[in-house]
C-alpha cells in the first residue's frame, strides 16, 4: 500500500486552489445576490491578459516596453499578478452597469445576462487569441520539481497554493478589518439598511463586482500553468466555484474556504484510491451535505427552519 | 458555409420531383426509413464536428480538412456535375449533441451523408442515427477499436488508425526493451477503455504485466494524484490512453515535474491539435497516421495547398486530424463518382475494399478499406519529440512506420457484424 500523506498534502493544496476559484464568485453572490455565470470567462480572461504581459511583445509604449522586458521574470510575474486582475476588473465595470437593471427582479434576468456576458467574453478570446492552447510562462525558480517523501513534487503547485492562501488571507483582512469590508458585510446582510445609513449602494455593488472579477482573474493566472490556457478553460472553473459556494453556504467567506478545502481533499483522495470517482466525488459530497444541511456548511438559517 | 437557403416548400417541390423521376419504388419500397432528396440540387454534406468541449480544437481542425476536400472537388466542377455544399453544427464533444445534430442534418437539412468525429461516444451516437436512416457516415478521427468492432455499421466508415493498431505497433518493442511492468492511464469513456484493453492484450501477449489501470474521468484538469500514485507504484512503462484537453493538461504537469524520462511513457495516439502550441510538453513515444514533414512525394505540395485554403487558422500546418478529414472526404467524393449516383448502397459498395495507393495518401504503404469492418487499414507511425526541429512546426521525430498488415486489429472482424445491404434503408439524393 502506498502512503496516504502525499495525497493529503495534494488534497490540501488542491483545496486552496478551489477555494480561491470560488472566492470572487462567493463575494458577488453574497453581496449582490446575483449568480455571476461570467465568473469562468473572467477567470480565463485573467490568464490571457497575463499571457500577453508575460509574452515577448506586450502592447506597451516603446519606452515602457524596453523597461518591462529588461526586468527579471520574477518581477514581471509579480507585477503581472497585480496588473492583469486590474485590467479584468475594468472589464467587469460594464457588466455590473448592465446588471443594474436586473437588481431586485427575478434572478433569472441576472443569470441570463451574465451567461450572455460569458459567451461574449469567450468568443472575444477566440477572436483575439484564436482557439489554440498556450502555456503561461512562470519564473524559473517556481517551475520544476523537488523531492520529498521519496517523491517528486511540482514546485509550482506549492507556490500556487501559497499564493492562493495569501490572496484568501488578504481578502479576509480587507473584509474583516477595513471600513470598506464592513460596508460589504453590511450590504450582504441587509441592502436596505445600508442605503438608509447613507452608503451609496450602487458604488458598493460596483466595488464588490470589480473585486470579484479581480479575484476571478487572479485565480485564472494561478491556475493557468497547471491547467493550460484555452478559450473554454473558464468552464472548468465555474462549475466547482458554484458547487463550493453552495456547499459552504451562500455568502459565507469561511464557508467557501472550508468547502474548497473539503472538495480538494475529496478529489485528491479519490483520485489516488478510486480514480474513476475523482470528478464525481465533489458532486457526491454536495449531495451528501445538502441532504442533511440544505443551507450548506455556514449558510444563514432560513426562517422556514425552526 | 453554404449560402443556399433551403425552405420547406423547396424540399416538398424537390421531393415530389425526385419521386416522379425515380419512380415510386424509392418512396414506397419495403423499408420504413427510405429517403429521397431532390437530385438536381447540390449534394449537401452534414459535417458533425466538435467546436467545443474536450475535442473542440481537434473538431475544428477536422473541419478544415473536410472543407478543403470539398472546395477542391467544387473547383473541378463538382461531383457528378453537382456542386457539393456543406453545413456544420457543434457536436460539443457530447453524444447527446451528436445525436441531435445528426438527426437534424438528416431529417431537416437534407444531408444524405454525414462526416466528422473525434470522440468515440459522439461517433457511436451519430452512427445510431445514421444507421436508422441508412445515411452514410464517415468517422474521420475517432480511434476507439470498438468503432470498427462491436459498434461498426454498414453505413459507417472509420478513417483513423485505432488503439489496437497503435498498440500493435509499439507495445512488443517496449516490453522487450524497456520493461515488463506496465501501468495503464485510461480516459474513462469508450475510446480510453477499448484502447487500454487492446494495450493490455498486447502487453500480456508480449510477456508483460499490467500493475494497475487508473481511470481518468473526462475533463480532469489536475493530475497530481495520478502522478503521485505512478511514482509510488514505480512501473517501467505508463501507457496513456488520454485525449483532448485532458492529455494537454497531463502533459503540462508531467513536464513540470520532469517525469517524462522515467517511467517511460507510451501515449497511444497524439492528435496534432493536442500537440500544437505545447511542443515543450511533448514526451514519450506516441502514434500517428501522418505528419506534415514526411519525406514523401506530394506532402510538401499538400501542406502548401492546405495553408492557402485553410486561411488563418489557429494551427498553421495540417496534422493527422485534418489529414484524416481531408482524405475521408476526398475518397468519399471519388466513390460517388465511381458509383455514378448519390445512392447510399452504391457508394458503400464503391468504398468497401477500395484500395488507395501509398502515393495518393502520402503515406509509406498502400491502404485499403476493410470490407468486413469498414476501417481504413493504413501505415502506423511512431514518433517522439523532435530534439532538433527544422522550424517551429517540426515537433515530431518519426522513429518507425509499420505496414498496415502488421498492425491489423485482428479481433475487429469477429466483433463487427455488418447489416446485410437489403436491410439498410436506401437513400438517394
Amino acid at each position: 500500500m502506498f502512503d496516504l500523506l502525499p495525497h493529503l498534502i495534494n488534497g490540501l493544496s488542491l483545496g486552496l486552489l478551489f477555494a480561491l476559484i470560488a472566492l470572487g464568485f462567493m463575494l458577488i453572490v453574497g453581496v449582490m445576490e446575483q449568480i455571476n455565470l461570467a465568473h469562468g470567462s473572467l477567470f480565463a480572461l485573467g490568464a490571457y491578459v497575463a499571457l500577453v504581459l508575460l509574452g515577448p511583445k506586450p502592447p506597451l509604449p516603446p519606452s515602457l516596453l524596453e523597461w518591462w522586458l529588461a526586468q527579471p521574470m520574477g518581477l514581471r510575474y509579480a507585477l503581472t499578478f497585480l496588473i492583469a486582475p486590474l485590467v479584468v476588473g475594468i472589464v467587469g465595470i460594464p457588466i455590473e452597469l448592465a446588471m443594474r437593471r436586473t437588481y431586485g427582479k427575478d434572478p433569472l434576468y441576472g443569470l441570463l445576462l451574465t451567461f450572455g456576458a460569458a459567451m461574449v467574453i469567450e468568443e472575444a478570446i477566440r477572436l483575439i487569441w484564436g482557439t489554440r492552447d498556450y502555456v503561461l510562462p512562470i519564473p524559473p525558480g517556481m517551475s520544476g520539481g523537488f523531492i520529498a517523501l521519496d517523491l517528486i513534487w511540482s514546485s509550482y503547485r506549492f507556490y500556487a497554493a501559497g499564493i492562493a492562501a495569501l490572496v484568501i488571507f488578504l481578502t479576509w483582512l480587507f473584509i474583516e478589518k477595513t471600513p470598506y469590508g464592513s460596508m460589504i458585510k453590511a450590504g450582504a446582510h441587509d441592502n436596505e439598511i445600508v442605503r438608509a445609513l447613507g452608503i451609496d449602494l450602487a458604488k458598493l455593488r460596483m466595488a464588490v463586482f470589480v473585486l470579484g472579477t479581480m479575484l476571478a482573474a487572479a485565480a485564472g493566472i494561478i491556475l493557468a500553468p497547471i491547467w493550460g490556457i484555452r478559450p473554454h478553460m473558464g468552464v472548468d472553473a465555474v462549475v466547482p466555484a458554484f458547487l463550493i459556494i453552495v456547499l459552504g453556504g451562500v455568502g459565507s467567506f469561511w464557508g467557501a474556504v472550508t468547502a474548497g478545502l473539503m472538495v480538494g481533499m475529496v478529489v485528491g483522495l479519490s483520485g489516488a484510491y478510486a480514480s474513476e470517482w475523482s470528478m464525481l466525488s465533489m458532486y457526491l459530497l454536495l449531495v451528501a451535505l445538502v441532504t442533511f444541511r440544505a443551507r450548506g456548511l455556514f449558510g444563514k438559517k432560513s426562517i422556514l427552519e425552526a | 458555409m453554404s449560402a443556399t437557403r433551403f425552405t420547406r416548400r423547396r424540399l416538398l417541390q424537390g421531393s415530389a420531383m425526385a419521386a416522379a423521376l425515380t419512380g415510386p419504388g424509392t418512396f414506397f419500397g419495403p423499408f420504413q426509413h427510405n429517403r429521397a432528396y431532390a437530385q438536381a440540387k447540390p449534394i449537401r454534406l452534414g459535417l458533425t464536428c466538435d467546436a467545443s468541449g474536450q475535442y473542440g480544437a481537434s473538431g475544428q481542425d477536422d473541419l478544415r480538412g473536410i472543407r478543403i476536400a470539398i472546395e477542391e472537388a467544387n473547383a473541378k466542377g463538382g461531383v457528378l456535375g453537382r456542386k457539393v455544399e456543406w453545413i456544420t453544427a457543434d457536436t460539443e464533444t457530447n453524444p447527446a449533441a451528436g445525436s441531435r445534430v445528426a438527426e437534424r442534418f438528416i431529417t431537416r437539412e437534407d444531408c444524405p451523408i454525414l462526416i466528422g468525429a473525434l470522440h468515440s461516444g459522439v461517433a457511436n451516437a451519430i452512427t445510431q442515427v445514421a444507421s436508422k436512416y441508412g445515411t452514410i457516415y464517415l468517422n474521420t478521427n475517432s480511434s476507439a477499436p470498438s468503432e470498427a468492432g462491436e459498434n461498426c455499421s454498414r453505413v459507417k466508415f472509420v478513417w483513423d488508425g485505432n488503439g489496437t493498431n497503435f498498440s500493435k505497433a509499439s507495445v512488443k518493442n517496449a516490453v522487450d526493451s524497456i520493461g515488463k511492468n506496465w501501468l495503464l492511464l485510461t480516459n474513462d469513456y469508450v475510446w480510453g477503455h477499448t484502447t487500454s484493453a487492446a494495450t493490455k492484450t498486447q502487453v500480456e501477449a508480449a510477456g508483460g504485466k499490467i500493475m494497475d489501470n487508473l481511470l481518468v474521468p473526462q475533463n480532469t484538469r489536475d493530475f497530481t494524484s495520478y502522478l503521485l500514485k505512478i511514482q509510488q507504484m514505480k512501473p517501467d512503462v505508463v501507457a496513456a490512453a488520454v485525449g483532448g484537453d485532458d492529455i494537454k493538461a497531463l502533459r503540462q504537469q508531467v513536464a513540470q515535474l520532469k517525469l517524462d524520462g522515467k517511467p517511460a511513457w507510451i501515449n497511444n495516439q497524439q492528435d496534432w491539435p493536442d500537440i500544437f502550441g505545447q511542443p515543450e510538453s511533448l514526451f514519450g513515444v506516441f502514434g500517428t497516421t501522418w505528419y506534415h514533414k514526411l519525406q514523401l512525394p506530394g506532402v510538401a505540395e499538400f501542406v502548401e495547398k492546405w495553408k492557402k485554403m485553410a486561411g488563418d487558422g489557429a494551427i498553421p500546418v495540417p496534422g493527422n486530424v485534418s489529414y484524416n478529414g481531408y482524405m475521408a472526404t476526398r475518397e468519399l467524393l471519388r466513390a460517388i463518382e465511381r458509383a455514378g449516383a448519390v445512392n447510399n448502397i452504391k457508394i458503400i459498395k464503391a468504398l468497401e475494399g477500395h484500395k488507395m495507393p501509398a502515393a495518393e495518401r502520402m503515406q509509406h504503404f498502400d491502404a485499403w478499406i476493410d470490407p468486413n469492418t469498414h476501417q481504413v487499414q493504413q501505415t502506423i507511425y511512431l514518433a517522439r519529440r523532435n530534439a532538433k526541429p527544422s522550424d517551429d512546426t517540426d515537433h515530431y521525430e518519426l522513429i518507425s512506420w509499420t505496414e498496415p498488415q502488421a498492425a491489423l486489429d485482428d479481433a475487429a472482424p469477429g466483433k463487427c457484424k455488418l447489416t446485410p445491404y437489403e436491410q439498410v434503408p436506401t437513400v438517394d439524393a
